[in-house]
């Protein structure tokens, strides 16, 4: 005597295997309800910030970010960095400039430099040329209008005045000279 | 299908703007530009180079040209000053800057200034330099300030180097200025008394120093224009 299987126990023992769920189940259905204006529990500008994003990189891409990066660091640099005095122009256009002649008489010397408000005070920036034969040392220096504090060091060491021009009271307890140059 | 890859392309657009405007931010915050002087950089120990930069910060922000301040703090440095010699300097020319600019107005060129800071140093006083802006009103006046500043230093008294370069400060020219203090110069150099070769030279100018006289002034003993009381 067969029995016959019940339809019913039959439907009953389906629903009593475990249900297989699939493995993205719960990000799908997480991603619906965030999705789902209705379900939202934040605001969505709060969701934009939250959500994960996909960026695809193609090497063109890559190459386009690093240009405006480089783009970025040079217009930066460009826009924010102090105004840096040119050596041969303090201000106003090399056209307004007018050579200047420093000498001095030094035959002593092996070497003398020029250092003032035109040169950033660079000890080592503007050496000054002995003439063949004698002890005369000049340099000429392309200068913008304007009233200029300078002196000579010689040796890398001595710090002179020029003989020549005015002197100047200094703060820092060493001979000063002073130039001015007309039309400012 | 389509509407998701643009999405996500849009997606991606921003955020690579936004990656660049971050980038661009921390760029500008690492740029040693509004705030930093480059020059000072390995010219000042630290303590002193950070209240130099303070006091650059303040000219900025006050108007004042920062130039002669970098270069008073450089010069500093290259003459081996003590750091709280060379801070105490450039407080005292930008003390000096702030003065001159009263005196000769907010449109005063960073040239003028800085002449002016040399004459009020060699004992010009505020209202000498105002009475030098009124008197020439449409001039510069870099060189009339150096040629004052000049005079001092050569020796001239500084209350006769005053009056002298008011006396002609209507009607000189730049050029007049110079050749007026070579002159001057020229004569000290020669043997005369600084204030003999100034009453001298003055003299010579004939008309250019006989404007003055006339309004509201006269001319002291010195040269110097003295107001009415």
């Amino acid at each position: 005597m067969t029995e016959s299987r019940d339809p019913l126990d039959s439907l009953i023992e389906t629903l009593k295997e475990p249900v297989r769920l699939r493995p993205d189940l719960t990000r799908r259905v997480m991603a619906a309800i965030a999705d789902d204006p209705a379900m939202a529990t934040e605001h969505k500008p709060v969701r934009w910030w939250r959500r994960e994003w996909t960026i695809r990189v193609t090497p063109v891409r890559l190459l386009a970010t690093a240009a405006g990066l480089a783009g970025l660091v040079v217009t930066g640099q460009f826009l924010f960095r102090p105004a840096v005095k040119p050596a041969s122009s303090v201000a106003g256009s090399e056209a307004s400039n007018r050579l200047t002649q420093f000498v001095l008489v030094a035959p002593e010397a092996a070497a003398v430099t020029l250092v003032g408000d035109f040169n950033d005070w660079n000890v080592g920036a503007t050496p000054l040329v002995r003439s063949v034969g004698d002890g005369v040392w000049s340099v000429t220096v392309p200068l913008a209008p304007g009233r200029y504090r300078y002196a000579f060091v010689v040796n890398g060491t001595v710090w002179r005045g020029d003989p020549e021009a005015p002197g100047l009271e200094d703060d820092f307890g060493q001979p000063n000279s002073v130039v001015t140059i007309g039309g400012a | 299908m389509r509407q998701a890859s643009g999405r996500v392309g849009f997606l991606a657009t921003v955020g690579v703007a936004v990656f660049l405007l971050i980038a661009a931010l921390l760029l500008m915050a690492a740029t040693p530009a509004a705030g930093q002087e480059p020059r000072l950089a390995g010219r000042l120990p630290d303590p002193a180079r950070g209240q130099v930069e303070a006091l650059l910060s303040a000219a900025r922000v006050a108007g004042l040209p920062t130039e002669p301040l970098i270069d008073r703090a450089l010069e500093g440095a290259a003459k081996g000053a003590a750091p709280t010699l060379i801070v105490s300097a450039v407080t005292r020319l930008r003390d000096e800057l702030t003065t001159v600019r009263t005196a000769f107005g907010v449109t005063a060129a960073p040239a003028e200034l800085i002449a002016g800071a040399s004459a009020l140093r060699a004992g010009a006083s505020a209202d000498d330099l105002a009475r030098l802006r009124e008197l020439r009103s449409a001039e510069p006046l870099t060189v009339a300030a150096s040629v004052l500043a000049d005079l001092v230093a050569a020796g001239v008294p500084a209350d006769t180097a005053v009056g002298a370069v008011l006396a002609i400060a209507p009607n000189a020219a730049d050029g007049d200025y110079v050749a007026f203090r070579r002159n001057v110069q020229r004569d000290i150099a020669l043997g005369a008394s600084p204030a003999a070769a100034l009453g001298v030279r003055l003299r010579g100018l004939g008309e250019l120093a006989s404007t003055p006289t006339a309004g509201d002034g006269t001319l002291g003993a010195s040269g110097r224009k003295r107001q009415k009381p």
